[in-house]
């Protein structure tokens, strides 16, 4: 148990730093994409995309709503999700976190960031999996083009209708995927450097 | 630990490179200089097929040499052409009607048992419901009919019946009939849609007025004839069976079907004959409450567009644009289920047949089947607006697809070499798509439009060609060229128009008041007379008589600060109108280049003050004609 009451030791601390550093700047510079779609028809055949940010959707969004019409999808609107809005506060608050744990150089506190920033995550995956079920769901009865219900894909390929869609995690949610492994490996870490105290290896 | 972080980092940088890649495209068509041969027709030699291709809302009929795919000439229907003086000489003024616009759809070549017989073209005005005649003599359109009365504009029109007995016209849109002030909400009330039938002149192809029937309020598509054992019916689409009058996008999408509508034409002309129809603006209207035995509703599923018979007029191939299958029906379980009086009630009526009483097969081809065309082999071709393609199937058990080829983009018609009659010949489809985007040079926002020429002698369809078009063809007809046989100058001798003169001797300036009428001539390289004398505020007729009998040596007669300008072709007689409105000089001169001193071939108006005593009948001075007439003889 005194493993984390226990301080950080070095190279742990600087996995600190590194995840603070990842996790503060969302909020004042939400520049990385967390998810891209890319989808293409015969009349598209550079594609259109959507690119999801932290804290909006940007792309061909115009292009595909108007398209969308004809099977009676929702329009996408970024004021539609509430999630825009507390998105990168949250991961700037998970970086402040992992920068108090650093200062305060205790290990409970980095866990128990970890911790939440780990539920946060499994929230917002489901989150996003109901969005994406809801607009291949809940069709306008009234749509030109009666399409069966559908998914579009959370990640990989799909076939809807004329489109073939990619859907693909972008370098914000790899950048933040890292900083989540941090937590492991830092434990990883630890151990393997604590079972080298104990056994101090001797020069062969 | 570094090898995690360079991993990491290195996955980092692929994800984002994935997500940009254009991958899972196809790839942009054609197959290389294979295809080049098929399509190089050597410098002097001459193309297989004439093509039609309809110049849609540019109101005209491109003509396109296949399988060169070179345009070859435009022939102006609805639209004026300055160039020549189309819509601005007095007969074609007079034919236009006042209109300077239309939007011709659907090229319909005429025929003598379902087969095309080289004499004329048909197309329509969708908007204007007018049907224009083009002799394909000399290209020329000849006769323009309509507006039709009681009919809000024809999209189903001509699509001529097998022995160019009939062209039609279907409205697209509903209106009152006859057309009068209510409320758009009573639609359903009010509204009809009408079919006309237009009698074709089997001598000369002049159209008059046949019959028309007054049909329910619903949107009239697309037309074809039937023929073999289904000759003597005319097949039309419909969408809108809802009845809907405003957001028709969402509300003409609700209904499962829609419907075919068989007309059996020899019943409607028999019924005018005998006196059933009621005179409306002019015209005998068959109502189907009343005159039975006209008319009747097969229903199709999900809004179908276009309708086609296939070569033996067995099947009637309808397809739904908003489903993915082709309906194809029998013509005699229509029939049947006509004979044995099997009817599902009826629509304003007219009696709408069972589904399953007369579907034969549904055909999977794809998303958003919109027209068929046939080979020699039995098999179809139907275009796929969303899918971009053309699905090829087999017209007969098991109904499969058995190739499909993709086109660029968003295909409408397509026009198979003969592709519509009881004997296609199975060489080329040409996909008429309705976005060209990225496959030409560009040149700005407005795109021309795109058309591919695919080979279909293999077992696979392959593409040959790739060509952009002007605004925007529709629906088009592709004909054997050994079937036509223009002529290439108008002979003197049968020049019979009542302007026309044939000798210097002749030409004169004759006044009635203040209309003046010249009669000239133009050959090589000068106006008889060339010198005008009018009075201010006189309407001065010109007719001009080109009396050559060359080849390709037209005069052109352009006067300055005015939009008159015409061409005089070999052997024609041409009237055109100027109003003399100031005293002053004006110049004439020849627009059309001619020879080698055509830009000698000039004249002046003189305009003299109103009131200037001015001859009743001015000549050309006797040394002058003297002059022309020698030219002439050495001719």
């Amino acid at each position: 148990m005194h493993y984390l009451t226990d301080r950080f030791g070095a190279t742990e601390r600087r996995m600190i730093w590194l995840a603070a550093l990842v996790l503060l700047p969302v909020f004042f510079f939400p520049v990385l994409p967390i998810w891209t779609m890319k989808l293409w028809a015969p009349q598209y055949r550079e594609g259109l995309t959507l690119t999801i940010y932290t804290n909006t959707i940007k792309g061909d969004l115009q292009n595909i709503n108007t398209l969308n019409h004809y099977v009676g999808m929702h329009r996408i609107t970024p004021d539609d999700f509430k999630e825009f809005r507390y998105l990168p506060q949250a991961l700037t608050f998970f970086g402040l976190m992992a920068l108090i744990a650093g200062l305060v150089n205790r290990r409970w506190v980095a866990f128990l960031g970890w911790l939440a920033f780990s539920g946060f995550a499994i929230y917002m995956f489901s989150d996003y999996a109901r969005w994406l079920w809801s607009y291949g769901h809940d069709l306008d009865p009234r749509a030109a083009i009666k399409l069966p219900e559908f998914t579009p894909p959370l990640i990989g390929f799909s076939r809807m209708a004329n489109f073939k869609v990619l859907s693909m995690p972008g370098p914000g949610t790899v950048l933040l995927g890292l900083a989540w492994l941090l937590g492991p490996l830092a434990i990883l870490y630890e151990m393997r450097a604590a079972s080298g105290r104990r056994r101090p290896r001797r020069a062969a | 630990m570094k090898r995690w972080i360079v991993l990491s980092l290195a996955g980092v940088v692929a994800l984002g490179l994935a997500s940009q890649l254009p991958g899972c495209t196809a790839s942009r068509g054609g197959s290389g200089a294979a295809a080049a041969q098929k399509v190089y027709v050597k410098p002097g030699e001459h193309d297989t097929y004439y093509a039609f291709l309809s110049g849609g809302h540019h109101g005209n009929v491109y003509v396109y040499g296949m399988p060169s795919c070179r345009h070859i000439t435009t022939i102006p229907v609805f639209t004026p052409e300055p160039a020549v003086g189309y819509g601005v000489d007095e007969e074609s003024k007079v034919m236009l009607g006042g209109f300077s616009w239309g939007d011709a759809h659907h090229p319909g070549l005429s025929e003598t048992d379902g087969d095309y017989d080289g004499r004329w073209l048909f197309i329509n005005d969708m908007p204007n419901a007018r049907i224009a005649r083009i002799d394909l003599k000399d290209f020329k359109t000849r006769q323009i009919f309509g507006p039709i009365p009681n009919l809000s504009a024809a999209h189903a029109c001509p699509f001529p019946t097998p022995n160019t007995e009939y062209v039609f016209a279907a409205s697209r849109f509903s209106a009152p009939v006859p057309n009068r002030y209510v409320k758009v909400e009573d639609y359903a009330k009010e509204f009809r849609g009408i079919i006309a039938g237009v009698k074709v002149d089997p001598k000369d192809g002049t159209m008059s007025m046949g019959f028309e029937i007054l049909m329910p309020p619903f949107n009239w598509d697309l037309a074809d004839a039937g023929k073999g054992p289904s000759h003597g019916w005319e097949f039309f689409t419909c969408y809108n069976s809802e009845m809907g009058f405003d957001s028709l996008e969402v509300k003409a999408s609700q209904a499962e079907m829609d419907f075919v509508a068989a007309v059996d034409w020899r019943a409607a002309q028999k019924a005018v004959d005998e006196g059933k129809a009621k005179m409306i603006s002019g015209v005998p209207v068959l109502d189907p409450q009343q005159v039975k035995g006209i008319a009747y509703l097969i229903p199709v599923p999900k809004s179908p567009h276009g309708v086609d018979v296939n070569p033996s007029g067995e099947y009637i191939c309808a397809s739904g644009k908003l489903q993915a299958d082709v309906s194809v029906y029998s013509y005699a379980k229509m029939k049947a289920a006509i004979d044995g009086g099997k009817f599902d009630g009826d629509r304003m009526g007219v009696p709408v047949l069972k589904y399953e009483d007369v579907l034969e097969a549904t055909v999977p081809v794809g998303l958003g089947p919109l027209h068929t065309q046939f080979d020699d082999k039995g098999n179809a071709y139907t275009s796929l607006f969303l899918d971009s393609q053309i699905a090829k199937w087999k017209v007969g058990p098991p109904w499969q697809v058995v190739d499909k080829i993709d086109v660029y983009y968003s295909i409408g018609h397509l026009m198979a070499s003969e592709g519509d009659t009881r004997h296609p010949t199975g060489e080329y489809v040409v996909a008429l798509d309705k976005l060209s985007k990225d496959r030409y040079l560009n040149v700005g926002p407005t795109h021309p439009e795109a058309a591919q020429l695919i080979d279909l002698r293999g077992p696979k369809m392959e593409l040959l060609y790739d060509f952009p078009t002007y605004l925007e063809p529709h629906y088009a007809q592709m004909i054997k060229a050994e079937k036509l046989k223009p002529i290439t100058v108008y002979p003197m001798v049968e020049n019979h128009k009542p302007g026309a003169i044939r000798t210097a001797e002749e030409a004169r300036i004759e006044r009635k008041g203040n209309r003046v009428d010249v009669y000239g001539l133009v050959v090589r390289t000068h106006f008889t007379p060339d010198i005008v004398r009018v009075n201010e505020g006189d309407d001065v007729y010109f007719h001009w008589t080109n009396l050559e009998q060359d080849d390709d040596i037209a005069h052109g007669f352009g006067i300055l600060w005015s939009s008159c300008n015409m061409q005089v072709e070999p052997g024609e007689t041409k009237t055109m109108r100027w109003k003399a409105a100031r005293p002053g000089i004006t110049p004439f001169y020849c627009s059309n280049f001619c020879s080698a001193l055509h830009q000698e071939m000039q004249g002046y108006i003189e305009v003299s003050p109103r009131g200037t005593p001015v001859a009743a009948v001015q000549r050309p001075a006797p040394e002058k004609t003297a002059e022309v007439a020698a030219l002439l003889k050495t001719e």
